[in-house]
């Protein structure tokens, strides 16, 4: 299955639904979509101590792609779900497909439980989700080449 | 792959530095994070052994020019240089969309290079990737050291094949030749970018149905609403 290359403004309301749904139902207190490279395609909620979900994403998506070959090297065909528990902070990594996860960081205010049987349903929505959208033919934005070109540092010291 | 979030109006990419263990990968990325102005760069995260030596990868999240009221955002990956930790590098090459080779000019890393250009080639080909498709740019650092060889000879060694790519020289460590490449490999990725959906809508211009409903419609009429 090949990764998302456009998200539209109809998709992401859909998908951001799905997580505000989720959190209401499970009380974690953040979730997010990523893909496997790391790039975040939905978030929701706070993470604790303002951490910058860029970085969060980066390494829940090293952290499940790791964790998911370690499983394959033992003989497992699959690893579908990754648990983090903490003092204060937990973290629950869920495969979508073989290009997305969910990942959802919750506290003491919940269970494991709780956030495993939700996930499990907002899994299984968002699925529903990305596959239409795979399906369906998109149009990414026009840039020129002229655009590009005017835009002769794209990264200034 | 790149992605187009049309909700927040943003275009992602994500860069990978690969080369030989000890070649400058990391260094590249802390003086890229050194220069960047704060409200553009988030935190630069290393994932290191305790000699500080890359053990998963170093990662750095840039925001870079709005193009068409797009925000692009590049995501700086490096990937650990040692021999052993193979199964990381195909890791951190998921999803990448370009690559700069950070090569080591020193004599006596002639071998360490072609080696790990050779394990970048085999990498990608495990992803159903080669470097016809991906767009890279080549960096030979360490120009300030005593035995170096010349440009030419790691041109003839690294830069052969059908399609030459940009190549840079540089010192890491004094920042010389970062930027340059960095800006080098981001234009590279936005010329690709326009050059895909450019065919994507002549495309989609060629098979799209009389009635109007497309996808094109759809993300327009998204946008108009906002």
């Amino acid at each position: 299955m090949t990764t998302l290359p456009i998200l539209t403004i109809q998709a992401a309301e859909r998908l951001l639904n799905s997580l505000e749904d989720f959190l209401d139902k499970s009380e974690a207190s953040y979730a997010m979509i990523i893909d496997r490279g790391g790039i975040i395609l939905s978030q929701h909620g706070e993470l604790p101590d303002n951490a910058d979900p860029n970085i969060v994403a980066a390494l829940s998506a090293g952290s499940f792609a790791a964790t998911r070959e370690l499983a394959l090297r033992v003989g497992e065909a699959d690893c579908s779900a990754l648990y983090q528990q903490g003092a204060h902070s937990h973290i629950l990594v869920t495969a979508v497909d073989d290009d997305i996860v969910l990942v959802t960081v919750f506290g003491k205010q919940t269970t494991v439980g709780l956030v495993k049987f939700y996930s499990a349903k907002t899994v299984k929505r968002i699925s529903a989700i990305l596959q239409e959208l795979r399906q369906t033919q998109h149009v990414g934005v026009l840039f020129t080449k002229e655009d590009i070109n005017a835009a002769e540092n794209i990264f200034a010291q | 792959m790149s992605i187009i979030n049309y909700a927040n109006k943003e275009i992602q990419f994500k860069v990978v530095y690969y080369g030989p263990a000890l070649c400058g990968k990391t260094t590249n990325l802390a003086h890229i994070h050194s220069r960047v102005e704060e409200k553009n760069k988030g935190e630069l995260v290393s994932l290191a052994t305790a000699a500080d030596r890359t053990l998963f990868f170093d990662f750095l999240p840039l925001n870079a020019v709005v193009i068409k009221g797009f925000k692009t955002k590049f995501q700086l990956y490096t990937v650990p240089g040692q021999v052993i930790y193979n199964a990381t590098r195909q890791l951190v090459l998921r999803s990448v969309d370009g690559i700069v080779f950070v090569a080591d000019s020193q004599w006596d890393k002639m071998e360490e290079n072609v080696e790990s250009f050779k394990n970048l080639q085999d990498n990608l080909a495990r992803q159903g990737l080669n470097l016809d498709q991906i767009p890279y740019v080549l960096q030979y650092n360490k120009r300030d050291m005593p035995n170096v060889a010349p440009v030419h000879y790691l041109e003839y060694l690294l830069n052969n094949r059908g399609r030459r790519v940009n190549s840079f020289v540089g010192v890491a460590t004094s920042g010389q030749g970062v930027f340059a490449t960095l800006n080098a490999i981001s234009k590279l990725l936005l010329q690709k970018f326009a050059r895909e959906t450019e065919e994507s809508v002549n495309k989609h211009q060629k098979t799209a149905a009389p009635t109007g409903s497309t996808a094109l419609s759809g993300i327009a009429a998204g946008i108009a609403r906002r």
